[in-house]
């Protein structure tokens, strides 16, 4: 291993987060010596999906509310890369609940399951699966199919709470029988402006009011009424309910118009065994394939700058290594956007969520049920903002048969923690067919976003580049993709050329199969 | 999906072939052409049976899974290989050969006239001379050769189906297969080769709904199903809810809802539906149509199937030479005219929403003419010779949104 400082490295990359591991599936078939590290003993960082024994250790490194010291950090005056910065840190107040007799109704060996930090799912038409194809890192990953998006509807006199399913296509709102006549024609006449919303003509209907609030443009500009609008918005994920017409459009038609893209009846995908830490971890393996070394439980620290045009930097193992740029992720998280996170292994399968709509689609592994924002006719003011719960089957690998793992998200606020475990407790008395299904087991934690930004600084003469923390976006965001470019644009220097970012051939053999010509 | 387009969408293809790695696909284009070669000199030699041949034909097909037909024939094969005698062995390779050798290895050459389909069948008079024999009852009384002989036949149409799902003489050749199957099998096992045939259709029409070709061999599978010959009764019931399944899944199928107003009268006949349970039945389809033309008035299937519905509902003498009314024919004048009272309302709602729909606008139109023509009959109305002003607004309209068709708007000037 000491060999590791005798050559200088081109980049050293701390974290294995999905931002740096595209990263280096990026630079896979590039000449440069690549580095790669990661304080952790697991892949995928912010991203990454733990088993039972995992997901305890993780909270006992990040219990508590302030930037508590964590287990891993030196006691020298810089702190380590990638690890906890003095701002904060990007996780926090997590713990771990699990059922007095969780074991004998059916929670099993820790290594059954692989709980999501990033449970987000990626859109058909997201450039995240057209560069996993183009790189030829796709065939690594299975993906499973994302199904019905639901709006919770809480109980109205003699009507019981249910789950209503949101219409997505023209064949959907004509089947369902709750909306309206007049109703459903503005909403078709919604829909459709959706899908041609950058057109030129429709521009107009839209673009000053690109900074207001969707849901009244969808009041005033389409006389939708408010289940309808309840629908609109929580197609769009929005987590405070604020989100704005530009974007909410965006992902509205980024929705609509992946319906159908890979076949009937889903518009999105779910890697399979704990979502994005597995785009993670196959990155990472193609970086490797590549010549990149890899060392987890392994942080750097910045020994001295200036040694020529090269930093030196000193790893945890003791070893100093010299690189000519460097990668990390930002820490600097304290006045962020905070979400609140339940992660709930139930005992049950829930069927009735993972039902496919059309003839020949796939069976889901995905339901998306939204709780839109309670209005409290109370006197205090503020509704609570929205809950998402996405209901994973036993399919994703992250739970046995038998049993289904829920993500549900909201806005950190006092009462987060209340109304997450409420959410669930509908979503259960809801869904399920019997009785009310138990839950072995709860995760709880906060997670803080730093600037969407990259902080792209100098240490000494070397560039370092550090990639925002994850979105807390409920689906795959594509304007992290560019981020990835831009570092990889960086680190590149002049040999980038655009048309090769994420486009690679096969490798030779990995395809063909020589044995059969003999 | 894989953006391989460089600069200016210029594909980048072989541009960074190592010379090293078109070595190597020279050398795997010159070992596939050889294992060809190997294969012609074996047919030469007429020895179909031999395990080299088959041995040769499986690693062609590894090399290159576009060999449909080879697929097929080897599994076809393999599993029916103890039941096929000598002589139909013989004749499954000669068949094979001919295909996957007699023209460009990558396509299986499907016959495209009846001139190609006739040559092919004489170029291969030993299986025509079997299916001929089989034909004429010329054959051993073994069943289960028969059945094996008709049932690899099937098999080997399949990959070309998939292939080419809308050619006719694929289709053409399944179903001589199939009459044969009724001639020479028990009616049992001839059911059974029909049903799986139904279930062929509805997964090709899984693939491509509209697919009229499917929709016609559907109805013709589905005749021969309900049949004497195959000991078969009605199957208008499942057939009316398959075209409420494929409607659900997509509006715009104008087969689907052509199959349905074909089966809703002898849905409702076989119900012995007496006229209240009609008339529910007709009020169940208007709501139908209704609901699918709110969201979807631009389709001119949906269009189809209401004027159908309103075909049995207007009187004969006022909707000219359409069919007569098979499914609530007992209904009152009265009822007729509520009926499409009810209709023009309901249609004139949609103008809220949808002002350049042509259609809308025909309909009513057209219905209110008539509305005022039972009117008239029942003498509930005035004897005007103009159309309502709201009418001329509607006229107005078409005459905006369709020009070309000025003299039907002029017609409708005339008889309101």
């Amino acid at each position: 291993m000491e060999s590791l400082g005798d050559e200088p490295w081109d980049v050293v990359i701390c974290g294995t987060g999905l931002q740096q591991s595209l990263l280096a599936l990026a630079l896979s078939r590039s000449k440069k010596r690549i580095l790669h590290l990661d304080p952790n003993d697991f892949y995928g960082q912010h991203e990454a999906a733990f088993s039972l024994q995992e997901a305890d250790s993780w909270v006992t490194t990040h219990t508590g509310s302030s930037g508590a010291e964590s287990v891993a950090q030196t006691t020298t005056a810089a702190p380590a890369e990638g690890s906890a910065g003095p701002g904060g840190r990007v996780f926090r107040n997590a713990n771990v609940w699990r059922h007095p007799e969780a074991e004998a109704n059916g929670l099993t060996f820790s290594r059954a399951y692989s709980l999501a930090l990033a449970p987000q799912i990626i859109h058909t038409r997201s450039k995240l699966l057209s560069q996993l194809v183009s790189s030829r890192a796709y065939r690594q990953v299975e993906f499973l199919a994302v199904g019905s998006f639901y709006v919770h509807e809480p109980a109205r006199g003699d009507e019981p709470a249910k789950l209503s399913r949101i219409p997505s296509s023209r064949e959907d709102v004509f089947s369902n029988t709750s909306i309206p006549a007049k109703s459903k024609r503005s909403l078709m006449k919604f829909l459709k402006f959706v899908i041609d919303y950058d057109s030129d003509d429709q521009r107009d209907v839209w673009q000053a009011h690109a900074d207001t609030h969707l849901s009244d443009f969808l009041t005033t500009q389409f006389k939708l009424d408010d289940d309808l609008r309840k629908y609109i918005l929580a197609l769009t994920l929005t987590l405070d309910g604020k989100v704005t017409v530009a974007n909410g459009l965006a992902v509205i038609h980024r929705h609509l118009t992946s319906m159908g893209l890979f076949g009937p009846g889903f518009c999105a995908v779910y890697p399979k065994w704990g979502g994005l830490s597995e785009v993670a971890q196959v990155a990472c393996r193609a970086g490797a394939v590549g010549g990149g070394i890899y060392m987890l439980d392994t942080s750097a620290e910045v020994e001295t700058a200036d040694v020529h045009d090269k930093v030196s930097l000193k790893l945890s193992n003791g070893i100093s290594v010299q690189a000519a740029a460097l990668i990390s992720s930002r820490d600097d998280v304290s006045h962020g956007e905070t979400i609140s996170r339940l992660v709930a292994v139930v005992k049950s399968p829930l069927k009735s969520l993972f039902e496919a709509t059309v003839e020949g689609a796939p069976a889901p592994a995905v339901a998306v049920v939204a709780f839109p924002s309670s209005t409290i006719p109370a006197s205090e003011s503020a509704s609570d903002p929205p809950v998402y719960a996405m209901v994973h089957s036993s399919e994703t690998g992250e739970c046995p048969n038998g049993q289904s793992a829920i993500y549900l998200t909201t806005h950190t606020s006092p009462s987060a923690k209340k109304n997450l475990e409420q959410a669930l407790g509908s979503l259960l008395a809801t869904a399920a067919e019997q009785e009310t299904p138990i839950c072995l087991y709860q995760l709880y934690y906060e997670q803080t976003v730093s600037e969407g930004t990259p902080l792209v600084e100098t240490v000494g003469a070397v560039p370092k580049f550090s990639f925002p923390s994850p979105s807390p976006n409920l689906a795959f965001d594509d304007s992290s993709l560019d981020t990835v470019k831009q570092a990889w644009k960086q680190v590149m220097g002049d040999e980038a050329q655009d048309d090769e970012f994420m486009i690679f051939e096969d490798r030779e053999g990995a395809d063909a199969n020589d044995e059969i010509y003999e | 999906m894989a953006s391989a387009g460089g600069s200016h969408g210029i594909a980048r293809t072989a541009r960074r072939r190592t010379d090293e790695q078109r070595q190597q696909d020279l050398d795997r284009i010159a070992k596939y052409r050889g294992l060809e070669d190997q294969i012609r000199e074996q047919a030469k030699a007429h020895d179909y049976a031999s395990p080299a041949l088959f041995d040769l034909t499986t690693r062609l097909l590894r090399l290159n899974p576009e060999y449909y037909t080879t697929a097929a024939w080897v599994m076809a094969l393999e599993g029916v290989a103890e039941y096929i005698s000598e002589r139909h062995y013989e004749t499954a390779f000669r068949r094979l050969l001919a295909l996957v050798l007699g023209c460009d290895p990558a396509r299986p050459k499907v016959p495209a006239t009846y001139e190609e389909w006739a040559e092919w069948y004489n170029n291969h008079d030993e299986s025509t001379k079997i299916l001929e024999d089989a034909g004429a009852g010329r054959n051993s009384k073994n069943v289960a050769n028969d059945a094996s002989v008709l049932q690899s036949e099937l098999a080997f149409t399949i990959p070309l189906l998939i292939e080419f799902p809308k050619c006719y003489w694929i289709w053409n050749h399944r179903s001589y297969i199939l009459s044969l199957c009724i001639e020479l099998l028990p009616v049992s096992l001839a059911r059974e080769v029909w049903t799986a045939e139904l279930g062929l259709v509805t997964k090709m029409l899984t693939k491509d709904r509209r697919n009229f070709h499917a929709w016609s061999y559907r109805r013709r599978v589905v005749a021969r199903l309900e049949s004497d010959v195959l000991d078969g009764k009605s199957m208008a019931e499942q057939e009316f809810m398959y075209t409420t399944k494929m409607v659900n899944q997509d509006l715009s199928n104008f087969s689907a809802w052509h199959n349905r107003s074909q089966l809703a009268p002898r849905v409702l006949d076989e119900r012995k539906a007496d006229h209240v349970a009609r008339k529910v039945f007709m009020e169940a389809e208007l709501n139908l149509a209704r609901e699918a033309l709110n969201v979807g008035p631009d389709d001119q299937s949906l269009w189809y199937y209401h004027q159908f519905l309103m075909s049995q509902i207007l009187p004969e003498y006022k909707c000219g030479a359409r069919s007569w009314s098979r499914i609530a024919p007992d209904l009152t004048l009265e009822e007729r005219t509520d009926y499409v009272k009810r209709e023009i309302e309901e249609i004139r709602d949609l103008l809220e929403d949808y002002k350049d729909v042509k259609w809308i606008y025909e309909a009513l139109l057209e219905y209110s003419i008539a509305l005022d023509g039972m009117c008239k009959d029942k003498g509930t109305t005035r004897p005007k010779q103009e159309l309502t002003e709201e009418a001329q607004t509607w006229l107005e309209t078409l005459r905006q949104l369709d020009p070309l068709r000025k003299g039907r708007w002029d017609d409708f000037a005339q008889t309101g």
